[in-house]
């Protein structure tokens, strides 16, 4: 493994050599398990081991990185960092700068009470077959797919600026697709899990049990359902879908390098929303996005992107915190050390109101109830589009036919003005967002009702 | 050292396979560069089967890393199930030549890849300032790989790219256009970016007027990268074998029945001359071959791994995809070609009175790949009226894919390679009929 005190003598000596403003070494030595038990058998049993440096460097107002996985290649990357900063640093007539941070000196244990290393390969084999077995009981379940990984390993992170800090990397993700068959049709539903704080002990609540239970409402809602009706009408989200549209059609305009060319960029600071809705990216418990130090060693703070309506602030790296004169909040991200850290969610939620569940379905003659979904994504102009993949008519107040087939879309900043009512629950999903880069994120909040804004898809 | 041979000392069979990847990136953020990146990785996979049970390491690193990974598989096989389906890895191949590939693509430096974006983004400027090159990047990849077996496969290969893709928006006071996107990648480096420049700045001039789509059915033109988009979603998942044996999949039963329009012919060929990845083997050092998918609308086949192929008792049609991430093989299309159509895309924005342009999607991710069902925002999309485009809009889709492809008006003469999802090389098509709800904006 290297030594610290190795990593300070290069820095200084890429300071001194080649004049470089802020130089950064992301250090990694991971190892994973993954498997995926597909129909009985695993496709993939795997044990992978991924170790090696990303060097960042800011040379004349540019950016530049290189990796390696040799340690006797560190002094030549650092050189291939500067070169590629050189190459550009000739055309940046505005330089880029970074925001002043306190130098950070520390370890970040894990919270894990079982660290995956600590479970035999025989235990995740059993537990994977255990819960297939119980999927496939049901006569509909014509296909099950598993996919497992966990990762235990260390990070560091090392800059001129004489941070240290030092992580136990440990997470837990599982992800489920069924596909099902009956009379009606066929359908496919997905389920996924993950932690970064609770190891194994996740599973004594994720249990096989549970778990399929879940999976078996999802596909029977989607095997039994209807064709919805295309259109705008009423709906009451769930945590999980006000959690995506959270993530999706809010969150990504308030990272700070996506702002800029969003409509939020001119609404910082105005009313956007009813008074009574917040949404904030924040540690939450058991949150798949949970960190105490971003990848630039800024500490990771909650943000209060809408606060009683009111469009506050933006997600930040320390690039873009100089850029608008703000403070950075810890936000920059790297899927791992062959990438450098860019502005990533972590636990995207809409924070609580006052509503019991069962009101906020009163008084609705004819729109839906949605559940859960398969998929997200959103345009800078706000428009998202969500894929459902459990939904349910209301009739006259009440939960009736499952839906199918179907997802969602609007335009965000519009959608947000006809929250109606917001309850009092709190339930959060676990995921992934894909940026050019993979991170672990959740998403959540209380169930919500959109009186208009949220355009229905459908065959009919 | 040996290292089939080291392997076989715990292996009944094993394979190694070795990836060196070097790639050069230039980003564009905010009409300037935003970070210049250079990376060399080894990867290093061996896959081993020990009395019917696999194990699987991944590895980065040297020969002695490999060693390492060769005992991590056997004991990742140690724990695994016996898989009673498993006959064997691959036997040796015949292989077809290999294409040229342009030596000059290893060592491109990032000089010519930043000069090719400022030159962009200056262009863009000058002919709009409103125009805001939101995001980009230039560069180039090298691959070399090796894959060798316990049965005589050992094939190495090498290939490189380059590409560029700019992603504009246009902003005037509070309005803000959507993002819009184009791209060329290539085995060469004759980038036609200023090809790609023009595009953009044709596209963003007509975003500026927003117009309403209007509830009902229409008929809608996909750009390539749009129908890329939903067919990794939807008609994809279902030309793969696998899904064939487990009965998942739309085609099973369907071998010669003409599922969709006659004027579509469907291909997977990876040594098409648009084709950016001329590979002659894949992942599990295969033989690759054009397999055609559908011809004049009928369906003809599926594509093929070694372990689902066997399972089916046929050959591999050489679509074993290794993934990085996990080591495992998935099947997969190396480069899926939708044969051209003899109109121009001009002419057929000219003939429709009432109609609409689309250029990417929204949600493609979220269709239902057992069915073919989709329901997908086009954005941006624009409005045909009179033959000439009107302005963008926003707009929901909804269908399934196989009565879709039924619908096929007309396909364009010009086609794209789309080095995304979908990945392939794709013509234009106009579809009647469309269902279509409108987003408000």
């Amino acid at each position: 493994m290297i030594i610290v005190a190795e990593l300070d003598s290069l820095i200084s000596w890429a300071e001194k050599n080649l004049g470089v403003e802020y130089i950064e070494i992301r250090y990694e030595d991971i190892f994973k398990h993954h498997m995926a038990l597909k129909d009985g058998v695993f496709s993939t049993f795997t044990s992978l081991h991924l170790s090696g440096y990303g060097i960042r460097v800011l040379v004349d107002g540019a950016w530049g990185f290189s990796i390696t996985n040799k340690e006797e290649r560190l002094k030549d990357s650092i050189i291939d960092a500067y070169k590629m900063a050189k190459a550009s640093s000739f055309s940046m007539k505005e330089k880029i700068e970074l925001a002043e941070i306190e130098s950070v000196d520390d370890h970040v244990p894990s919270k894990m009470r079982i660290k995956p290393h600590e479970v035999d390969m025989e235990e995740k084999v059993k537990r994977m077959r255990g819960l297939e077995k119980i999927l496939k009981e049901d006569k509909d379940v014509s296909s099950s797919e598993i996919r497992y990984e966990d990762a235990t390993g260390e990070k560091l992170l090392v800059t001129n600026e004489g941070t240290h800090i030092g992580w136990d990397v440990n997470y837990i993700w599982q992800y489920i697709s069924l596909v099902g068959k009956n009379e009606k049709g066929m359908a496919s539903v997905r389920d996924e899990i993950g932690s970064v704080d609770e190891g194994w002990e996740i599973f004594e609540k994720e249990n096989e049990e549970e778990i399929a239970k879940r999976m078996m409402r999802k596909l029977k809602s989607q095997l039994n359902g209807i064709q919805a009706k295309r259109g705008e009408y009423p709906v009451v989200a769930s945590p999980i879908i006000v959690g995506i549209i959270a993530h999706e059609a809010l969150g990504h305009l308030a990272e700070a390098d996506l702002t800029i060319n969003s409509p939020f960029h001119t609404l910082i600071g105005k009313k956007i929303a009813p008074e009574y809705v917040s949404m904030s990216d924040r540690i939450v418990e058991g949150g798949f996005g949970n960190d105490s130090y971003d990848d630039e060693g800024v500490a990771v703070r909650d943000v209060h992107i809408i606060e009683k309506g009111i469009l506050k602030e933006i997600m930040l790296n320390r690039e873009y915190a100089a850029r608008y004169g703000m403070k950075p909040n810890g936000h920059a991200r790297a899927e791992n050390y062959g990438v450098s850290p860019i502005i990533r969610m972590r636990n995207t939620v809409f924070e609580r109101g006052d509503y019991d569940v069962e009101e906020l379905f009163e008084g609705i003659k004819f729109g839906y109830y949605l559940v859960d979904f398969r998929g997200g994504q959103a345009e800078l102009n706000s428009s998202f589009q969500v894929g459902i993949q459990e939904g349910y008519i209301i009739r006259n107040g009440e939960i009736a036919e499952s839906i199918k087939d179907t997802s969602i879309s609007g335009i965000a900043i519009e959608a947000l003005k006809h929250i109606s009512a917001v309850g009092k629950d709190f339930g959060i999903e676990m995921g992934r967002c894909g940026k050019g880069q993979m991170a672990y994120v959740s998403s959540g909040g209380p169930h919500m009702k959109f009186e208009k804004g949220i355009i229905v898809g459908g065959q009919r | 050292m040996n290292l089939i041979a080291l392997g076989e000392k715990y292996f009944d069979e094993v394979e190694i396979s070795k990836y060196r990847r070097r790639e050069v990136d230039i980003s564009v953020e905010l009409n300037r560069i935003s970070m210049a990146s250079s990376s060399e990785r080894s990867i290093t996979v061996v896959r081993g089967i020990k009395d019917k049970r696999m194990g699987i390491c991944v590895v980065e690193g040297d020969d002695h890393a490999i060693e390492d990974a060769i005992l991590r598989a056997y004991k990742m096989a140690r724990v695994n199930d016996r898989d009673e389906r498993w006959e064997s890895l691959p036997t040796k191949q015949r292989y077809r030549e290999a294409t040229k590939v342009d030596e000059s693509l290893k060592e491109i430096g990032s000089d010519f890849f930043v000069n090719l974006l400022l030159r962009a983004i200056e262009n863009i400027r000058r002919e709009d300032e409103n125009a805001v090159v939101a995001g980009g990047s230039s560069g180039s990849m090298w691959i070399e790989s090796n894959v060798e077996n316990s049965h005589g496969v050992d094939i190495s290969q090498r290939y490189g790219a380059t590409y560029f893709y700019l992603y504009l928006i246009g902003r005037k006071g509070e309005q803000v256009t959507p993002g819009i996107f184009d791209i060329d990648a290539r085995r060469d480096t004759n980038l036609q970016w200023e090809f790609v420049v023009d595009r953009l700045l044709r596209k963003l001039e007509k975003a500026y007027n927003v117009v309403k789509a209007e509830k009902g059915e229409s008929r809608v033109i996909f750009e390539p990268f749009a129908l890329g988009e939903l067919l990794e979603f939807t008609l994809i998942p279902s030309i793969k074998g696998e899904r064939k044996v487990k009965g998942t999949s739309y085609l099973q039963d369907k071998l010669n029945d003409r599922v969709v329009s006659e004027k579509l012919t469907i291909e997977d060929d990876p040594l098409h001359p648009m084709s950016i990845v001329n590979i002659i083997a894949d992942d599990e050092g295969v033989a690759t071959q054009k397999s055609t998918i559908f011809e004049n609308g009928v369906f003809k086949g599926f594509l093929w791994d070694n372990y689902w192929g066997k399972i089916e008792g046929i050959d591999s049609t050489g679509n074993g995809y290794r993934s990085f991430k996990t080591g495992g093989i998935e099947i997969a299309p190396h480069n899926l070609v939708i044969k051209e159509g003899n109109i121009p895309v001009e002419d057929m924005i000219g003939d429709i009175e009432d109609g609409y342009l689309v250029s990417l999607l929204q949600g493609a991710h979220s269709s239902n790949p057992a069915t073919g069902d989709f329901n997908v925002v086009a954005n941006p999309a624009f409005r045909i009226q009179d033959g000439e485009i009107s302005g963008s809009t926003v707009f929901m889709m909804s269908g399934n894919v196989y009565d879709l492809l039924g619908r096929v008006e007309r396909i364009s003469k010009e086609q794209r390679m789309i080095y995304a999802m979908g990945k392939g090389v794709y013509p234009h098509i106009e579809f009647t009929d469309v269902k279509i709800a409108p987003v408000n904006r």
